[in-house]
């Protein structure tokens, strides 16, 4: 269930506004407040909690629980918390190709295939994958929103996240301003994020050779962003938000775990190297949504097109519609998501033997090919009778489609030597998330 | 058995007790032009009456001090400073800022500003509706944000009035509540003219309240079981005005000097406190007929009386 | 070219923002627009775990805020 106790903003505000009128200057009542401490904070905190567990194939599969809690203030100011754990494990792709020949790799933290404590063995045409992935990440976040005036508000916010091998911190500020009565808003933001990464074994040289297992120290990533937005209300029943969005990246931009898989002309695996991705990346995207409503239904439709200096080029476009049942008590409500993406400059299934790799980047991670995913669900929420507490829940699932070209490309070292065509595992239908939102 | 007290300024009045079914004692007197009344789960009818007179002298300061039509009242001393800055009490601050905020939430639906409207509507069941020039005429002189209020400060311009009738009736029930429920350990309820607060129920289970309809001679009161909070009726009855067969209610939007349009006859509201009770009753009354559909966004707890 | 596309993005930018002033609705015509269904952060934490799981299967992120995932899952 998600359950959050919420009487909506103004009725908040207005409760914050009583009590201060009412506790000022005047004999305090002596009689202890409903349900102490416990129903205090409820009373004054908005707390709202979920359960995602996502599903993927048969392959990883993760948990992930989320609280919130937010106060709002008479002014108008409003700060709240947010901790998020999260699990995954199951078997994650190293980037090699699957080969005619069974193939044997090392877990990550092996320093050499003689000691290494864990190997994994991959049967002929089968996707190398490590089946021993598991990873826990905990996360905090806060945000504090204060009005300047009457029409502009400023908010601060930073985010805490803590992994094995990944340890990132955040800090963003943004300005809105409100004009023409309120119907629209512009807001400017700024986020800053840095990053330590401690690759589980090492952080392995770029471009070296897998089996030399050639590992270097920590490493360390740093990206600026900046936002500019525009919403707008266009009628009664329309409101429409259009942002513009930078960012840049730069430092250790790889992946540690990944690796690109080197063929002879015969289309045999012959070795592989871990991959290399260049040291910035800039981004920057056209986000517009809309949401339209009615009485007893709304719909959102949102867009968003991103282009990088890696290459890829994404578009997006999501659809949701809700329907409330008559007493507007419950509700369901459908999504559909399209996204297609181009592949980086630099993404390549795999090398030749013959190439030297040298200063080159390449990086076979499916998620810099070229492909597009469908995703479709639905969510069901209903009020409980108290009116002050609301539960949903809700299924989504994701296709993923490999470009043919890429497919193509994967076929390519198969075909010469006649193994089979294979596609990569996201590319198959079935990533399956379900969400329990719990309280 | 009735008794004098004092007010706090320079109000007095009757108190008188009488015994209703389940052993209340339910003393009754007369404060801010409305009938009022404390119910207290007590034997000890002495004891009742003392408390029943805690809160009629709280109900008289805040009508002294509020009210439009003394000229012994805050707001009076404030009109008659109007165009030159004052400092107001720490009370009245207070009130202010709730006020202020209420505006700025309710964005100009609520307007302590708006009572100068009076003077082109008066709701007296005749068809006199005023004409647009008076009403636009009006309108120059309402708005808060045309008030200057700074940290005590307050700056009212020429041609501006404050009424503070919109809350006072329900601050007075939830400064009363305050006083009772430091001293008395038994349950009760305060009762100021239809706008009410019970601290705990009564031996014989929940309070039973009654809100008149608004055609009274129709039937009975619509009853409400209250076992504690705050309950608060915005309502239309008896005030209106009658022309080529449209009835024009009392409740007027500051923003355009005219009456809601389909405002529902009577709105009852049920919340912690009998100030936040009142605010969200008159606010749904200005929603006109989205009330039902205010008071469900809010979450609040209602009963519309068409 | 950069400089020309800028000033484009500016023009078009000044353009809807003076456009703006006439579009909109009075305050007491805000009742459907303040339903959290009607807002775009009405969702809350339904789409911050969207958003996280997108993150770590895509090159793509943020839009509605900012991008950054931090996080090590991509």
């Amino acid at each position: 269930m998600q359950l959050k106790s919420q009487p909506a903003v103004l009725r908040r505000r207005l409760i914050a506004a009583s009590c201060a009128l009412l506790t000022t200057s005047a004999t305090r009542s002596q009689e202890a407040p409903e349900g102490g401490f416990v129903g205090r904070l409820l009373k004054e905190w908005q707390l709202e909690s979920a359960l995602a567990y996502y599903h993927e194939n048969g392959r990883v599969q993760a948990i992930e629980p989320v609280v919130s809690a937010s106060h709002d203030y008479d002014d108008g100011g409003n700060v709240s918390f947010n901790f998020t754990f999260d699990s995954l494990s199951g078997s994650s792709p190293n980037g090699a190709l699957p080969s005619r020949a069974a193939q044997t790799f090392a877990s990550p933290s092996a320093q050499s295939f003689a000691t290494a404590r864990r190997l994994y063995n991959v049967a002929p045409g089968n996707l190398p994958a490590d089946p021993h992935y598991s990873d826990a990440r905990a996360a905090f976040g806060g945000s504090w929103t204060l009005p300047l005036e009457r029409l502009t508000r400023v908010t601060l916010g930073g985010k805490l996240s803590i992994e094995d091998d990944f340890y990132s911190g955040t800090f963003n500020a943004a300005i809105a301003h409100d004009f023409n009565d309120k119907n629209t808003t512009l807001s400017f933001g700024i986020s800053d994020e840095a990053d330590v990464i401690k690759p589980i074994g090492n952080t392995p040289v770029p471009l070296s050779n897998y089996a030399a297992f050639d590992k270097e120290g920590n490493k360390s990533k740093n990206g600026v962003a900046a936002l500019l937005g525009l919403t707008q209300v266009m009628n009664r029943y329309w409101l429409a938000q259009l942002n513009v969005t930078a960012d840049r990246f730069s430092g250790y931009l790889n992946d540690p775990y990944k690796i690109v898989s080197v063929l002879d002309a015969g289309g045999n695996t012959t070795g592989y190297i871990y991959e290399n991705r260049p040291e910035v990346r800039t981004r920057r995207s056209v986000y517009l949504e809309n949401r339209v409503g009615g009485a007893r239904a709304s719909a959102g439709l949102s867009l968003r097109y991103m282009t990088d200096t890696w290459g890829i080029r994404s578009q997006t476009a999501q659809v949701n519609l809700r329907w409330w049942a008559a007493g507007r008590q419950q509700y369901i409500e459908p999504t559909v998501r399209w996204y297609h993406q181009t592949a980086a400059d630099f993404f390549q299934p795999w090398l030749p033997n013959t190439t030297a790799p040298a200063t080159q980047f390449i990086s076979a991670d499916s998620r810099l090919a070229n492909f597009h995913a469908l995703t479709y669900g639905v969510k069901y929420g209903f009020d409980l009778s108290d009116k002050l507490h609301r539960g949903g829940i809700r299924a989504h699932r994701t296709r993923r489609v490999l470009s043919a070209d890429t497919q193509h490309q994967h076929c390519d070292a198969g075909l010469a030597a006649g193994t089979r065509s294979v596609s990569e595992p996201e590319g198959r239908p079935g990533a399956v998330r379900l969400q329990l939102l719990g309280a | 058995m009735t008794a004098q007290f004092p007010g706090g300024g320079t109000l007095t009045g009757t108190l008188s007790l009488q015994e209703r079914p389940g052993g209340l004692c339910a003393v009754t007197f007369s404060a801010m032009a409305s009938p009022c009344e404390v119910l207290v789960d007590i034997g000890d009818r002495a004891l009742a009456l003392q408390l029943a007179g805690l809160v009629a002298q709280e109900a008289w300061r805040i009508e002294q001090k509020y009210s439009r039509y003394r000229d012994d009242s805050v707001v009076a001393w404030i009109h008659g400073r109007r165009g030159s800055p004052c400092v107001v009490d720490a009370e009245t601050a207070a009130l202010l800022d709730f006020a202020w905020q209420c505006f700025e939430m309710s964005e100009g639906m609520f307007d302590i500003t708006s009572g100068i409207l009076r003077r082109a509507w008066k709701f007296d069941g005749s068809d006199r509706v005023p004409d647009q020039a008076t009403v636009t005429q009006l309108l120059s002189s309402i708005g808060l944000d045309k008030v200057r209020w700074e940290s005590s400060e307050l700056l009212l311009p020429a041609g501006m009035e404050l009424d503070f009738g919109g809350i006072g009736k329900e601050y007075a029930v939830d400064r009363a509540y305050d006083i009772l429920a430091a001293c008395c350990r038994h349950p009760f309820l305060i009762n100021l003219g239809g706008d009410l607060r019970a601290n705990r129920p009564p031996s014989s289970g929940t309070w039973r309240v009654g809100i008149e309809r608004p055609d009274s001679d129709r039937s009975a009161a619509m009853l409400l079981d209250l076992e504690h909070g705050a309950l608060a009726t915005s309502g239309d009855s008896h005030r209106f005005l009658l022309k080529d067969s449209i009835r024009y209610s009392h409740i007027l939007d500051p923003r355009t000097g005219w009456p809601v349009a389909n405002a529902p006859r009577s709105v009852t509201v049920a919340a912690s406190s009998c100030t936040e009770a009142g605010l969200l009753a008159t606010l749904a009354m200005l929603h006109g007929d989205g009330a039902r559909d205010f008071l469900e966004e809010q979450g609040a707890r209602h009963w519309i009386l068409q | 070219m950069r400089v020309r596309t800028s000033l484009i993005a500016l023009a078009v930018g000044s353009v809807l923002l003076a456009g703006c002033s006439s579009v909109g609705v009075k305050p007491w015509q805000r009742d459907i627009l303040s339903r959290s269904d009607m807002r775009p952060d009405g969702a809350g934490l339904d789409d911050a775990i969207d958003e996280h799981l997108y993150f770590s299967k895509e090159a793509s992120s943020g839009g509605r805020s900012f991008g950054g995932g931090g996080c090590g899952c991509n």
